[in-house]
């Protein structure tokens, strides 16, 4: 084949193969909806669920949370000392990790622990005939599968999210106060300041929107997984990669599309 | 042996077609089944009976042709519309397919609970009888992990037959078995008949039980019905491939 139609011809492929799997992707959110509008919730599993994802999450997400926010806060004291606004870091770690920071590593995180172990245990009930099983047995598989860790996903993420900016800006404000000498009552002053409710929406809107992906992702690569151990591996790694990609690509989107509503600044 | 009435078939499945790729498995394959009866499947390895209960059940669609359970046409109803018909029926999976994280108690409840049964007691009563008939009474409390494969495939049969199914479908359930616990499913399949004139589809490549358990066998080959008929005029039958393929005649030499 000559090079330009070789190429044109493999982009085409690649990209008629991403509209199938967007497709698809679309399917599974539609019986979602279908789930939920038939009221088919679960409680038991979703409980469970909710100790996996959320209970099970708190360690990745608290350690990120404060390291992250701990590093942040050194990382602008060393620059902001420069122009001598060294006591506004407060403000400035806040805003960050309430709109960007908090929902996107909680995302990640959750992408990376969660998400993995939901494509593997689906893809591993998918390969052993388990899933075939359920729909033997009048189960619909979203009702039992997929419902059951969506519901806890959205139970979870805003909590989760919740407790990785809090913990950032616990640790923000030990290293602060505590290391750099910024005064007590300067840095809540800065970070009261230029906090408002509208960042916290800005974070919540973000965790929703990125725990429905991480569902709807990992469910799909665990329900679609098929060749034995090797498949489900594969169906593991590509619920992780991604989630995490779209996680990331959605998050420029949703910023941009959020600060419309939400603008930056508006607390000043 | 069942009574047979050939009236009205409970299963009736008509010129069904299923290709993966460019493998041609049902070629068009048209089936009967009646009510009470039990139909052994037997044909050599790959040829598609498998294929054929899944799709008998709803797992898979055809490309061509149809299955009905009692008229009703299952090719092309939707998921949900199908798991209503498939609670009619209990399935043996090849491999028992049990839950993991389910103990064996809890396996054997689940279609009573999919079906709407809250009575924890009713549920433990026929959980209980339902694994008195495999013999395995005492293993409630056992996770699949810790079973051995007959007993793995013994559950599954319990869970298969506790909703109190019209047809129950089994792929392979004795394949791997000692001939002990072959006789004793062999016997538990003719008294799930005798005793609630359930519908039975068996595929099995144990000739033995062909002959012990079947009203009628049917020999899948090359995508289609190669023979139908009864257990005699299977043996009687004077087709060459049939009779090497009872008596396990490959035609190599050593």
């Amino acid at each position: 084949m000559n090079f330009p139609f070789g190429i044109l011809s493999i982009s085409g492929r690649w990209f008629l193969d991403f509209l199938a799997y967007l497709g698809e992707l679309g399917t599974l959110a539609s019986e979602l909806v279908e789930s939920i509008k038939l009221g088919a919730v679960r409680g038991r599993l979703m409980l469970q669920q909710i100790v996996t994802i959320g209970y099970g999450s708190q360690a990745v997400v608290i350690v990120t949370g404060a390291f992250t926010g701990a590093v942040f806060t050194a990382q602008s004291y060393f620059k902001f000392k420069d122009f001598g606004i060294e006591s506004s870091v407060g403000g400035i770690v806040s805003v960050s990790l309430f709109r960007e920071l908090g929902p996107v590593l909680a995302g990640l995180m959750v992408t990376g622990r969660v998400g993995a172990s939901m494509a593997a245990e689906i893809g591993t009930m998918k390969v052993s005939e388990q899933i075939d099983a359920l729909r033997v047995m009048g189960a619909h598989p979203v009702d039992y599968l997929v419902l059951p860790r969506f519901l806890a996903m959205i139970i979870s993420m805003p909590l989760l999210i919740s407790e990785c900016i809090a913990f950032g800006l616990a640790a923000s404000f030990i290293v602060g106060t505590g290391i750099f000498n910024i005064p007590y009552a300067w840095y809540w002053k800065h970070v009261v300041d230029h906090t408002a409710l509208e960042d916290v929406s800005f974070s919540m809107i973000k965790g929703f929107v990125f725990g429905i992906l991480i569902v709807l992702i990992s469910c799909h690569q665990g329900l679609t997984a098929n060749h034995g151990a090797v498949g489900v591996g594969l169906g593991t790694t590509r619920a992780v990669v991604y989630s995490s990609l779209s996680l990331l690509i959605c998050n420029f989107f949703l910023t941009f599309l959020l600060n419309y509503f939400f603008p930056l600044g508006s607390a000043l | 042996m069942a009574t047979l009435s050939h009236e009205d078939p409970f299963i009736r499945i008509t010129g069904l077609k299923k290709s993966f790729g460019d493998q041609k498995t049902l070629q068009g394959v048209d089936l009967d089944i009646y009510h009470g009866e039990t139909l052994v499947l037997i044909g050599p390895s790959g040829e598609g009976k498998s294929v054929l209960l899944k799709h008998i059940i709803g797992l898979l669609n055809p490309d061509d042709g149809k299955v009905e359970l009692e008229g009703t046409d299952l090719s092309h109803m939707k998921e949900r519309e199908l798991l209503k018909m498939r609670r009619r029926m209990g399935y043996l999976f090849q491999n028992a397919a049990l839950f993991d994280s389910l103990t064996v108690a809890q396996n054997v409840a689940f279609p009573l609970l999919e079906a709407g049964i809250r009575n924890p007691a009713d549920i433990s009563k026929r959980v209980q009888e339902a694994l008195e008939l495999v013999d395995l009474g005492e293993h409630q409390d056992k996770m699949p992990v810790n079973l051995s494969g007959g007993m793995r495939k013994r559950v599954g049969i319990a869970r298969a037959i506790i909703g109190k199914p019209d047809c129950v479908l089994y792929d392979e359930p004795t394949a791997g078995l000692d001939p002990i616990v072959t006789d004793v499913i062999d016997l538990m399949i003719q008294r799930l008949q005798k005793r609630f004139q359930v519908t039975s589809i068996v595929i099995t490549h144990d000739m033995g039980s062909v002959f012990k358990i079947a009203d009628r066998v049917a020999m899948l080959k090359n995508g289609v019905i190669y023979f139908i008929g009864t257990p005699d005029e299977l043996k009687q039958s004077p087709d060459p491939e049939i009779q090497n393929f009872i008596a396990g005649h490959s035609g190599m030499c050593a």
